[in-house]
């Protein structure tokens, strides 16, 4: 008895949880929306064999339960049942499969007007290449990837010169219009996923992946990294902003070409102590966390950081120095800057010598002095 | 005709479900023997299946194998020549090892023993082969972990799938004696002899699995 | 009918014991056996429940333990999944189930090999020890998630991905070792050793299921195994199977890498990984098809189609590994096919399940905790396997795949329904492995608590999936006024890991009554549940060595002779000949 309740209340309950709870598809911002259809008709038809399924058993585990001097049938089979679920059962395997592979196919297939945007993902940020005027992506490897050429952008390719190059986790695209999003990563896997526009594809390094989509919604959509990628996976996040068309154009023009990314660097009058300084960061790859340009990433900015009172996570505040730096170098989960997640790696004296962590110190010294003096 | 055949698909299913055993007169150790060599089939397949994916997806071109394999001879490079002393010498094991097989079906003891040792032989010379071309690459700079002739997976792929068909071999010699000894001491004596047959099995394995190694490895 | 030769089974050499080593440790006799893979996968699942409460405490009350750092986060992600699939569910059922059941079931009286047997369980203790042990290596246990996908599992941003990653792998290795020495016993036993009338159709569905489960563990465990060397190979020598030139900012020396393939890892780990499912699942399937038959007093439904159910769900297992990777990258026409096989299997696994519910009409259900635990799975199950309909279905797993709707659906398929599975088997053949009943009371207890609080725990995790909240997160602290997490999630996350704990707490009156009932339990008798299989006819309880007496027991029906109409008993044991 206390069985078939059980199974009863399950059934009726499940039902009841799904048209109740707040909890479902957020509202759709792409163009697919075949994509909720597929999974509603799947849901009907899972939802009705359930239904059955546990009704049917509530039924039996209630009425079928041991009497005293009750006796159970004796029925080893029976093969035109067997056969009419098998063929109910096959029937509504096609009823979910049809639908769904029409609408992969429309996934796979770009339409031809679909502009090309890619999206280079590494540990644990976005960041966003488009093809400038001239409609092409330059050509680009990982061998080329240094802090002066994040994206790896092959120096030799014309077709590269124009490319608008986005860092910094938020991109915006103009509304209405097909995107082919190629992806494609630095060092591990990871997933390009935006809830509201339904699609994701992972990234994979050493080749280019692909989804393709069409904003239909302005807003401000989360990008969620969908495949694990190392400690910091979760802190992945990033914004891709859909706008009117005149917007997208104006945000374009303001961000920087890989032309222009070149000519814009001029080197500070370091010291040669602070010079290997950014050697040693370069080396151990600090600049993947921690920007020059006063962009947050994962960890805190160094523009400006030497000498800055800066806020802890445990409500403390302290000023950087040296002795900071060193003992954030050490063990960086000790003092941990107010909002940022404890996922960097601790670095000992066998990855960067006490004598390359008193350069990177110089560095940091000097470039907030040299940047200090060069404002007036 | 058709009917004929029906029926006989029916024997087969009954000769099989029928009870106690479903190959009649296999020895227990014979189907064990065949089910491993099966579930080892599978590993090989993994190994060559991904070195085939490797090979097709490398980045840089994949070296050349008759000019990385070849042998200098009286001064001139002789393609391939080592690997096909080798692939001879692993197929004469075979063949002594079904020697052994048939001498211990007609309980010809001394016989069977005298090929079997032969047969392991053979395959330690083949161990011993394959010891001196790994030297050898290794010293013109084949690494797993690089070469100067193309695509690193090369080497990797190399000296990972040799090496575990080498294993294979290694652990086959040492089966080979230890049956061999058994067999002089008597330990079988009770039995059909089938023991031969099941290292016999595994050893004939082992070459086949070298054919395709070969074959996937060196003449492609 | 005369009695058949059995040549080499009746005469079988049996291996006595001669002290406590021998009788316990170093014991040659199957049950012996079972006994310690059973105790061992459960020690060491234990271990795993723990770390799942870890995880649990932290997506339900982030911060609230600062020790749970996103390292120690994700190592307890990691080892929770791989010691559930692999070092519980795949040794229990297999180890534990497969060595007790096939002989005493099959009239056998040993595995055919009993010290090949032997060595097996110690070669699995021996991987348990290597994987405990990366507990204590520098670094800690590896931290990649229990698919251990490269690059990021051996590359400094993931924890333990120098000496975490070689142990765990090392462990898996000498695990397979040791299922291929078992898997190779069980299966020749089966096909070779069975008894005087037990031909392959009166075998129970238990048999079929651990048989089938064998095979696909033998054809699918070398996949693990060779990706296993080569990621051994990438990480320790440098070479680049796995590993395409990268530029990672934490670990500069990897840009030696370069021309590997991070995909075709996923292809050799989904070739065993899909099988491994069913190498979980299958056993369970069979299991429970004898518990629902025996408890509900009726015959097993359409014993031909379960029999070639088995069979056909094992063959098609082989060919839907990559609808785990629909979003992976591979080539996007792969989808179409594996959509295809991957909703065909379906039609065979619904079979099953109506047959199931088909038993009970017009049985004669007794509600035991075998029994309950029985309908437990087969609700759990068809909801986990519907929802696979979901992420078999390419363009539908397209939005739901990596969030939390697949954490929901796998461990309602094929981490809740074979655990029900394994505690069902255990209540129902504890009184033949010691001779005494496990107390009902707390049964019902761990029971309701169990099978009530997994439903709680995983049904509304479905709909976190259809929001879109993501796996394997730390924390979900949105960044801004996306929608992806909402408050209300929160709460429920709470109310999710409070069940948990209950649930987890709960185990322990499961243990308390095994301990407690091998003493103080009430005597079973030969056969408590009046059940048919010959398992129950051995002529001591718990048997001995050697199980029978000197002849083996001769067959003549299916193990499903119950309610025989014009007959006085309700079931008919298997050895029991037909009236003339």
């Amino acid at each position: 008895m206390a069985v078939a309740i059980f199974l009863l209340i399950l059934v009726v309950g499940s039902v009841i949880f799904t048209f109740v709870s707040p909890w479902w598809f957020t509202d759709i911002a792409s163009n697919w929306g075949g994509i909720d259809t597929t999974v509603l008709i799947t849901f009907w038809v899972c939802g009705v064999v359930f239904v059955a399924v546990g009704l049917f058993m509530a039924y039996s585990t209630w009425k079928f339960r041991h009497r005293e001097g009750a006796r159970a049938d004796y029925e080893p089979e029976n093969p035109r049942l067997e056969l009419g679920l098998t063929i109910v059962t096959a029937i509504g395997v096609v009823a979910m499969l049809a639908p769904g592979l029409l609408v992969w196919d429309d996934y796979v297939n770009p339409p031809a007007d679909a502009q090309e945007i890619e999206v280079l993902s590494q540990q644990w940020r976005w960041s966003f290449r488009f093809p400038g005027e001239d409609g092409v992506l330059g050509t680009v490897h990982v061998k080329n990837i240094r802090s002066d050429n994040p994206f790896g952008m092959n120096p030799n390719d014309p077709a590269g010169e124009d490319d608008v190059l986005v860092a910094g986790n938020r991109v915006q695209l103009p509304v209405n219009r097909p995107y082919k999003v190629l992806l494609r990563s630095n060092d591990v896997l990871h997933d390009f996923f935006v809830p509201e526009f339904r699609a994701k594809m992972d990234a994979v390094p050493g080749m280019i992946t692909y989804f393709w989509f069409e904003p239909t919604k302005e807003g401000d959509y989360e990008i969620l990294c969908a495949e694990l990628c190392g400690k910091g996976h979760y802190t992945m996040r990033g914004f891709v902003d859909i706008v009117g068309q005149e917007d997208f154009d104006a945000w374009l023009a303001a961000q920087p070409t890989w032309a222009q990314m070149k000519a814009g660097v001029t080197p500070k009058a370091y010291s040669a102590l602070a010079r290997r300084g950014r050697e040693v960061a370069e080396a151990n790859g600090c600049f993947a966390c921690h920007s020059l340009d006063g962009s947050q990433v994962v960890g805190p900015t160094w523009q400006g950081l030497w000498g800055a009172e800066t806020a802890l996570a445990d409500g403390s505040s302290i000023t950087v120095d040296e002795s900071y730096v060193l003992e954030s170098v050490r063990a960086p989960a000790a003092k941990l800057v107010e909002g940022f997640a404890p996922v960097m790696i601790a670095y000992d004296a066998e990855i960067i010598s006490d004598d390359d962590l008193a350069a990177l110190a110089a560095f940091l010294r000097e470039d907030t002095e040299l940047a200090e003096a060069s404002t007036p | 005709m058709a009917q004929a055949a029906a029926a006989g698909h029916a024997t087969i299913f009954e000769d099989w479900g029928s009870d106690v055993t479903t190959f009649k007169g296999v020895p227990w150790g014979k189907a064990m023997m065949w089910i491993f060599l099966l579930s080892d089939t599978f590993i090989f397949s993994c190994f060559l299946i991904s070195y085939m994916t490797v090979r097709i997806t490398a980045a840089e071109p994949w070296p050349n194998a008759s000019e990385v394999f070849s042998l200098t001879m009286f001064g001139a490079p002789v393609p391939l020549l080592l690997i096909a002393i080798m692939t001879f010498d692993l197929i004469t094991s075979s063949g002594t090892m079904a020697l052994a097989v048939n001498y211990g079906y007609r309980r010809d003891k001394k016989k069977a023993i005298r090929f079997i040792c032969a047969t392991a032989f053979f395959g330690a010379v083949f161990v011993g082969m394959q010891a001196f071309e790994w030297t050898k690459l290794i010293s013109e700079g084949v690494k797993p972990w690089g070469n100067e002739w193309g695509a690193e997976q090369f080497g990797a792929c190399f000296f990972m799938i040799t090496g575990f068909h080498g294993m294979h071999v290694s652990a086959g010699v040492i089966y080979l004696l230890i049956v061999a000894w058994r067999l002089h001491k008597g330990v079988y004596d009770k039995t059909n002899y089938e023991i031969v047959e099941i290292v016999g099995l595994y050893w004939h394995f082992v070459d086949l699995v070298w054919v395709f190694i070969f074959a996937f490895f060196y003449l492609w | 009918m005369a009695q058949a030769e059995i040549p080499y089974q009746e005469a079988m050499p049996l291996h006595h014991p001669h002290s406590w080593v021998t009788k316990y440790w170093f014991s040659q006799d199957h049950k012996v056996i079972a006994v310690q893979y059973g105790i061992t996968a459960m020690a060491v699942g234990l271990i795993a429940l723990l770390a799942s409460l870890l995880m649990r405490t932290q997506i339900g009350f982030p911060g609230a333990i600062e020790w749970i750092t996103p390292d120690r986060y994700y190592q307890a992600v990691t080892m929770h999944g791989m010691i559930m699939v692999i070092y519980l569910l795949t040794a229990f059922l297999l180890g534990s189930f497969g060595n007790y059941l096939i002989p005493l079931m099959l009239g056998a009286r040993d595995m055919v090999f009993p010290f090949v047997n032997m060595i097996s369980y110690h070669v699995y203790l021996l991987s348990v020890v290597i994987l405990l042990a990366s507990f204590f290596v520098p670094g800690g246990p590896t931290g990649a998630g229990w698919t251990l996908y490269p690059p990021q599992a051996i590359l400094t941003g993931t924890p333990g991905a120098d000496w975490g990653i070689i142990t765990m792998l090392l462990s898996l290795a000498v695990f397979i070792v040791a299922f291929t020495m078992g898997g190779l016993n069980y299966i020749t036993t089966i096909l070779q050793a069975r008894t005087r009338g037990m031909t392959l159709m009166r075998m129970p569905l238990s048999v079929w299921g651990i048989f089938a489960a064998t095979v696909l563990g033998l054809l699918a465990f070398p996949a693990l195994f060779v990706s296993a060397v080569m990621m051994i190979l990438d990480q320790v020598i440098g070479t680049s199977f796995f590993m395409p030139a990268i530029a990672s900012s934490f670990e500069p020396s990897a840009s030696e890498y370069s021309g590997g393939s991070p995909l075709l890892f996923q292809h050799l780990f989904w070739f065993f990984g899909h099988p491994e499912v069913y190498i979980v699942a299958l056993p369970a399937f069979g299991v429970v098809s004898d518990l629902i038959s025996v408890h509900a007093r009726k015959n097993i439904f359409g014993y031909r189609m379960m029999v070639w159910a088995i069979v056909w769900i094992g063959v098609l297992s082989f060919v839907v590994w990559a609808h785990h990777m629909y979003v992976a990258g591979m080539h996007p026409y792969f989808g179409f096919f594996f959509a295809t096989t991957t909703l065909i299997i379906a039609v065979p696994t619904a079979i099953k399940v109506y047959n199931w519910t088909l038993t009970l009409w017009r049985a004669n259900i007794r509600f035991t905790v075998p029994m309950l635990f029985a309908i437990a799975f087969v609700i759990t199950f068809v909801v986990g396997g519907l929802t696979g309909l979901f992420l078999g279905n390419v363009i539908v797993d397209v939005p739901l795949s990596d969030t939390y709707f697949v954490v929901a659906h796998f461990h309602m398929v094929m981490g809740v329904s074979p655990i029900l599975v394994i505690f069902g088997g255990i209540y129902h053949w504890y009184p033949k492995i010691t001779g005494r009943m496990l107390n009902d009371t707390v049964g019902k207890l761990h029971f309701w608590i169990t099978a009530v609080g997994t439903y709680v725990i995983y049904f509304p995790m479905h709909y976190l999936g259809f929001v879109g909240v993501p796996r394997r997160y730390y924390h979900n602290e949105p960044l801004g006024e996306s929608a992806f997490y909402p408050a209300s999630a929160e709460l429920l996350n709470q109310g999710i890991s409070i069940a948990a704990f209950i649930v987890g707490a709960a185990q322990l009156l499961f243990v308390y009554n095994l301990f407690v009932s091998y003493w103080r339990g009430r005597p079973a008798g030969d056969n408590p549940w009046e059940a048919c299989s010959l398992e129950w006819r051995t002529p001591q309880t718990p048997p001995i060595h050697g199980n029978w007496s000197d002849t083996l027991p001769t067959v003549h029906r299916w193990a499903y002779d119950y309610s025989v109409p014009g007959e006085k008993e309700d079931f008919i044991p298997q050895d029991v000949p037909h009236r003339a």
